[in-house]
């Protein structure tokens, strides 16, 4: 898996591709759980190129998810493909992770 | 056309792409909807982390072995390896109506799988496990 991240302003945008599993969750963990700090809490996570998620990935997104919620941060999931979003669905996560269609989207929820 | 195929990895947790890629490119051979191809590569992906990662009290290698097959209207994946016996299907279900804070991650791979394919049976029988998925399927 690859993870590309931009920040522009003081959201930062993690685009993700290929598949997050047991193999590739670390990664995504080490990159994604120190970039969030009381002065970075903004987060979107661009899924339009990941094929592929897992409990493992679910659990690096709660992990994330937990922490930015002690600084009142955000992270929004733009450009998810169906059978992930399924994913989401069952795991009863769609409350937790708010998924938006693209990434202007995301940005235009981020911002209210 | 053969309508199975077995593969055989080590307890590694970077062998089981291998088996995921195996089962994707026989299944695309058989027409099988991407869907489902999706469903199959959690349920593998799942079964074999817990087993890789939890399953063995001794650091040595150990071989295990996947069989899947096409029958005549679903598909089946049938996995047999010597961890210590463990039941999937009798795991207690993660509570997926908690809120953020009192979320608890264990368990949710298990019950991604219960809910994703149509039945589960596991068995032990002289120190190994069999544990066989299948999922109801029309393919041309």
């Amino acid at each position: 898996m690859q993870v590309n991240i931009e920040k522009i302003e003081n959201i930062y945008i993690f685009s993700l591709e290929g598949n997050l599993d047991s193999n590739t969750s670390g990664d995504l963990e080490k990159k994604l759980i120190p970039a969030i700090d009381p002065n970075n809490t903004k987060f979107i996570l661009d899924f339009s190129a990941l094929h592929y998620i897992s409990s493992a990935g679910l659990r690096v997104l709660l992990g994330a998810a937990k922490k930015l919620n002690q600084f009142g941060g955000k992270l929004i999931l733009c450009s998810v493909k169906p059978d992930i979003k399924e994913v989401f669905e069952i795991a009863g996560l769609l409350p937790i992770f708010p998924i938006v269609d693209d990434p202007e989207a995301a940005a235009q929820k981020i911002l209210q | 056309m053969k309508t199975a195929i077995e593969i055989t990895i080590k307890n590694r947790i970077p062998e089981i792409e291998h088996v995921c890629d195996a089962v994707a490119e026989f299944s695309r051979k058989h027409n099988v909807a991407d869907k489902i191809i999706f469903t199959l590569h959690l349920a593998i992906d799942e079964i074999l982390t817990n087993i890789i990662s939890y399953g063995y009290s001794d650091p040595n290698e150990h071989i295990i072995n996947i069989c899947y097959s096409l029958q005549k209207d679903y598909l089946q994946l049938k996995i047999i390896d010597d961890s210590n016996p463990y039941d999937p299907a009798a795991a207690p279900e993660p509570d997926v109506e908690a809120s953020l804070e009192d979320r608890k991650i264990g368990g949710l791979g298990i019950y991604l799988i219960k809910n994703m394919m149509d039945d589960i049976k596991y068995s032990s029988e002289s120190g190994k496990n069999t544990l066989v998925l299948t999922k109801k399927c029309d393919y041309t």
